[in-house]
């Protein structure tokens, strides 16, 4: 019996429950239950959106800008008393074309041609005594794309594209500047004349001049020879004019 | 067992080690029961997470074919629209192509509306041009005609008056004067009609 004792206490000394295992087993108890989760309770949703690149879309033409051009310029015959005129003219809201003056001399018969072929007949409503335009009116009411008219100044640098039935061709679309403004009184214009960096032919006068969105900012109504510009009148001068009560009956035979 | 007053008690030698001895029975029991009670509560706790674990991974899997679903779908939506880019490519050149068909068309008919209009225009002339023709001939056919009758009248009257027979010759001056002046109005309309001739052969 004595002999055994001291084996005890040995074992006694060699297992006792120390402080740091003693909180070590309800720590681990702790971290195990706290290492518990609840199973998900919220359905599946929906998939996140996937990050798509931009696509690279062919130009649609039936919203472009050219196509609205396209269809807002006609082709303006007119058999005068000793000449035949053509030119260029466009669609307004109401069936009112714009037109040159010069392009209407001593009127009998105006007709218009759209792009696309359809010929409409016209009456002179007016021409502007102290500028080259001429309002006409369609003589049958028709389904027909019109024009806006810009009412902001124009100013110089910006990009214009002129539309019109070059020597009595087809529909043209021309891309140009507005280089600036010169005198127009000597071009019997009552203020300034928009200076456009765009060659142009017989045919072409009373086209438009279409800013970037599709407004009108001008008429084409002449040409300087020598520099290759076309000369256009200002919408302001338009806008003032389309007031019937400042516009006669044209020239008779 | 009595004592006797002012003596000590002696100490009860037999209650003490038998209450030593009860008490870690006691603990033990106790302890026994709280690892029990604590080993039933975690095998819960073990059943419990192990349901939750086995919820996880189900959702784990679905939301893995579901990511496969969305990129299978990403894929073929990316070809559809590939296809649809393409088409809509195709299409848009075959408006182009169109339009200028359509444009050179327009322009065709507008020329040829030009030239049906001059020439409706040359035809308003030459009609009219023809109508003074014809008016200036008839003018001076008829003047020819009055010429003639003139000069039958005229040979007759000279006959007449070689039978001595009387001749009226005021009336046949009368005539002569009207037939004079309706020759003279059918040479200005023949004039007339030359000049328009000549101006139409200018233009």
């Amino acid at each position: 019996m004595g002999a055994q004792r001291p084996r005890r206490q040995r074992a006694a000394r060699t297992h006792p429950l120390s402080p740091r295992r003693a909180l070590a087993a309800p720590l681990l108890l702790l971290l195990l239950l706290a290492a518990c989760v609840e199973p998900p309770t919220e359905p599946l949703g929906a998939p996140e959106r996937v990050q798509v690149d931009d696509l690279e879309l062919p130009t649609v033409a039936a919203d472009s800008r050219e196509r609205r051009a396209q269809e807002v310029t006609v082709r303006v015959r007119s058999l005068g008393c000793t000449q035949f005129g053509l030119g260029s003219g466009f669609l307004l809201p109401g069936g009112v074309v714009v037109t040159n003056r010069h392009v209407i001399e001593q009127p009998r018969e105006v007709t218009i041609s759209t792009w696309d072929g359809r010929s409409l007949p016209v009456r002179v409503a007016g021409v502007a005594t102290d500028s080259d335009l001429a309002l006409l009116d369609l003589a049958q009411e028709a389904e027909l794309p019109v024009a806006e008219l810009r009412t902001d100044p124009v100013d110089a640098g910006e990009q214009v594209l002129v539309a019109g039935y070059p020597g009595g061709g087809a529909v043209q679309l021309t891309p140009g500047e507005v280089l600036g403004f010169v005198d127009g009184t000597v071009l019997g214009e009552p203020s300034e004349v928009m200076r456009i960096n765009v060659e142009v032919t017989q045919g072409s006068s009373g086209g438009p001049v279409l800013d970037s969105d599709g407004r009108v900012v001008g008429v084409i109504f002449a040409i300087e020879v020598d520099a290759r510009v076309a000369l256009a009148v200002p919408v302001d001068i338009l806008l003032q004019r389309l007031d019937t009560e400042v516009l006669e009956a044209p020239d008779g035979c | 067992m009595q004592t006797e007053p002012g003596a000590e008690s002696p100490p009860d030698i037999t209650a003490a080690p038998r209450r030593g001895r009860r008490w870690p029975l006691v603990v033990l029991a106790l302890l026994l029961l709280v690892a029990v009670g604590a080993a039933v509560s975690l095998g819960m706790v073990a059943a419990d997470q192990r349901d939750a674990a086995a919820a996880w991974q189900d959702r784990a899997v679905a939301l893995e074919v579901q990511r496969d679903e969305v990129a299978d779908d990403a894929v073929r939506l990316g070809e559809q629209l590939d296809q649809a880019v393409a088409s809509l490519r195709t299409s848009e050149a075959d408006v182009a192509t169109l339009e200028d068909r359509v444009r050179a068309l327009a322009e065709e008919k507008a020329r040829a509306e030009d030239t049906a209009s001059t020439v409706a225009v040359e035809r308003d002339v030459l009609i009219e041009l023809t109508t003074v023709v014809s008016d200036a001939a008839g003018a001076l056919d008829s003047c020819v005609t009055r010429l003639f009758a003139l000069q039958e009248d005229s040979v007759e009257a000279f006959n007449a008056a070689a039978a001595d027979r009387q001749v009226d010759v005021a009336s046949l001056n009368q005539r002569a004067e009207e037939v004079t002046a309706f020759c003279d109005q059918a040479r200005t309309a023949a004039a007339e009609a030359e000049a328009a001739a000549a101006q139409l052969r200018r233009s």
